[in-house]
């Protein structure tokens, strides 16, 4: 082990670049890891954080609530399908308002009829909306003028809107959200454009009937009409355009940064061996026993990678708490525990090699200069 | 340099762990661009195609086509101003799109744009009823002369040819007059609207710059504001965010690189110290074997780039159409090979303090 820490301490840039290397590939894994969940929930969060067990989509739509639109027949079809308990109309659109800052912002408001059909889940702070021009905001925009007690005011039209309520983890489209009465969307809706006629739903939230689940309503409702789609909340949330292109490109590059952490050090360990192949032999033909040998260098895999580790979550830290754009990014303790576990694994598991060649290593050849051909 | 290069052919086996490493990272730098790229390309093309000087949008609609009206008085007032020549009517609402002989569910995503003044590589505006398509609808089973039932109210609009990078919000555009556009809109979106008069934004251009044009109509109408191309395609909303944050992952990326060059041509400088040794013994400069060392990383990088060139473009025509959105074009591999062999430069020049030191007395075994 003595000889573990001399030799690192002797080599400090050798192993200060590996620790390094590491440590930055660490930041980028965790700070991505970061930022696919934070887009994911600013994105989607809205849809997976309210309360209609099923949300019924129009096919025109694709998925995306400001696309849908629910006609009066298709509103029918939804009532009249087996298996539906009670119904609410959900209505979507982006305006541009000023903030309690006075800033010209973008802001999402979602209407919801029924609070148990559409509203968030969850409050953690204040109450749900009881009279017209209220709303409930999301926690992660209290910062950026949309905070509690707040007023909001759509442009053109001045209609206002005042916070009564903040929920976690409710933005839609990444960008302030508002969740408000039905009515008050209306209004707002035709506050902004003279020439509107009353705008349709976008989704309808649906409960099922007591003893039915929400796959049964699912099935029912997507059997009226193939211009009806109906989603679970979760599936709802998952298949929203963009969030599997998301996951999926992602994947490919927590791939390819993980694949380049193990060669690094597998490389650096097997270059480092056979360097020292001759002193190696040496000790070996002294009596060191091979098992030393090869705790030594597992121990300093351990160590750079750990350090490396360490580094990377240094740099994480930090940016994990900011918010980029209207994204709000997050510490990521299970990200950094899995990532932790699984480098280390991979780190260790890369040196193995380096250790295969010093198991092999014959003492005789200290006796040839064997070891240095 | 010969020796180097001489030393790179002998034994490749000795650069093979590092040329693997390199492949990765270039891979990287590559998937991560062409995602950026691919990104943008999908939300902006039908901005970037645009061959006006400006946008003029309304005063509160953030730069949002779908919030913003322009009224018969504006549109009056900036055709007026001294500084503007041409002045066309835009406006787009996005809708699925009933394909024939596709699934009653399988819909395209559409962006139907109503236009006056067309864009870079779009015709005349065509007859009522009918549309350029965008050629990423092809990948929808969209074929010209077919007609397309767009939104709810199944409007009919009739596709009469293709039109290249015209996307916009990940939708394929399809290029109408106002009429077409405002009749999609009035029948599928009744919360949006327009009277005959209203269009959502206009496309203006002037005998003078950009910034000239701008500054015109600005002054020459209050309700409304002006951006040049460049600056409207930044205002779509997340644009700047994502490229400022990939860009930024792209950096520490050609950093890693950078450190894993340095870190190998150290080790390697280091296993080669008696050698230089010999080298400056018998009369060799330490630039040259600096030199050398230079070569070597750029020979390096320049065979793992190729490697990884060649990985990325097989990646992406394995990734099915609209699945990751990758866009691989030569200028984004260039600019990655470009950066990752600046990245070897530097890296390599770790070594230079490590070569200068080497002493030529030991070569006699000092």
């Amino acid at each position: 082990m003595f000889l573990a820490f001399r030799e690192m301490s002797r080599a400090k840039v050798r192993f200060g670049l590996l620790t390094v290397a590491l440590g930055m590939l660490v930041f980028l894994i965790l700070f991505q890891t970061s930022l696919q969940n934070g887009l994911l929930t600013s994105f989607v969060g809205a849809i997976r954080n309210q309360t209609a067990p099923v949300l019924v989509y129009s096919v025109d739509g694709q998925r995306v609530i400001q696309g849908s639109i629910i006609t009066p027949d298709l509103e029918q079809l939804v009532e009249e399908a087996d298996g539906v308990g009670e119904v609410g109309r959900i209505g979507q659109g982006t305006f541009s308002a000023t903030n309690a800052d006075g800033e010209l912002t973008d802001v999402t408001v979602l209407g919801y009829e029924v609070q148990d059909l559409g509203a968030p889940a969850e409050l953690v702070e204040g109450r749900y909306p009881e009279s017209a021009g209220e709303a409930i905001g999301s926690s992660n925009d209290a910062d950026a003028g949309f905070g509690l007690g707040e007023t909001i005011v759509v442009q053109p039209g001045g209609y206002e809107i005042t916070i009564v309520g903040l929920a976690d983890d409710v933005q839609l489209n990444a960008g302030a959200t508002l969740f408000v009465t039905y009515g008050d969307y209306v209004d707002a809706v035709k506050s902004v454009n003279p020439d509107a006629g009353d705008p349709l739903p976008n989704v309808l939230g649906v409960a099922p009937a007591d003893g039915v689940g929400p796959e049964e309503v699912v099935t029912s409702v997507n059997g009226q009409s193939t211009d009806l789609d109906a989603l679970t909340r979760s599936d709802a949330a998952d298949e929203t355009p963009g969030v599997a292109q998301v996951r999926q490109s992602f994947q490919v590059i927590f791939l390819l940064y993980g694949l380049v952490i193990p060669c690094v050090t597998g490389l650096f360990f097997l270059i480092i061996t056979f360097q020292k192949s001759g002193a190696l032999t040496l000790l070996r033909a002294i009596g060191a026993p091979a098992k030393r040998l090869v705790s030594s260098l597992l121990l300093q895999a351990v160590i750079i990678v750990a350090a490396g580790y360490a580094i990377g979550l240094a740099l994480y830290t930090p940016l994990s708490q900011r918010r980029l754009g209207g994204i709000q990014l997050r510490f990521e303790t299970t990200a950094v525990v899995v990532w932790a576990v699984l480098l280390l694994v991979l780190g260790i598991g890369s040196s193995l090699i380096s250790a295969r060649r010093v198991l092999k290593i014959d003492p005789i050849e200290a006796t040839t200069g064997g070891a240095n051909r | 340099m010969k020796l180097a290069l001489r030393e790179l052919v002998r034994k490749p086996g000795r650069f093979v762990t590092a040329t693997v490493i390199l492949t990765l990272i270039a891979v990287l730098l590559m998937f991560l661009g062409g995602l950026l790229d691919g990104l943008l390309r999908l939300s902006t093309g039908a901005i970037r195609a645009q061959s006006a000087d400006a946008i003029v949008y309304s005063e509160s609609s953030q730069s949002s086509f779908l919030r913003s009206r322009i009224e018969a008085d504006d549109r009056a007032a900036i055709e007026a101003a001294d500084g503007v020549d041409e002045v066309g009517g835009l406006g787009v609402v996005l809708l699925g799109a009933r394909v024939p002989g596709n699934g009653p569910r399988d819909l395209a995503n559409v962006a139907v744009w109503g236009y006056e003044l067309p864009p870079t590589g779009v015709p005349e505006p065509p007859a009522p009823g009918e549309a350029y398509a965008d050629e990423l609808l092809q990948a929808d089973g969209v074929e010209v002369g077919q007609e397309l039932l767009i939104g709810p109210a199944r409007t009919p609009i009739t596709v009469v040819g293709w039109v290249t990078d015209t996307a916009y919000n990940g939708s394929g555009g399809l290029w109408a007059d106002l009429d077409t556009w405002r009749e999609a809109l009035a029948q599928n979106r009744p919360d949006a609207v327009l009277a005959d008069d209203v269009v959502q934004a206009l496309v203006i251009s002037g005998p003078g710059d950009p910034a000239e044009v701008v500054a015109a109509a600005d002054a020459a109408n209050e309700g409304t504001y002006a951006l040049t191309v460049d600056d409207a395609i930044s205002a779509i909303p997340g644009v700047d965010e994502q490229s400022g944050t990939f860009n930024q992952i792209l950096g520490v990326t050609v950093v890693i690189a950078l450190v894993v060059i340095a870190l190998f041509f150290a080790l390697l400088t280091v296993e080669r110290t008696a050698l230089y040794g010999v080298l400056k013994a018998i009369g060799a400069r330490s630039r040259t074997i600096f030199g050398g060392l230079v070569v070597q990383a750029a020979a390096v990088t320049l065979i793992a780039s190729a490697i990884a060139g060649v990985l990325v473009v097989v990646l992406d025509l394995l990734i099915p159409p609209g699945s990751i959105p990758l866009y691989v074009s030569v200028g984004r591999i260039v600019l990655s090979v470009v950066l990752l062999l600046i990245a070897a430069v530097i890296g390599s020049a770790f070594s230079l303090r490590r070569v200068l030191r080497v002493d030529p007395a030991s070569a006699l075994g000092n």
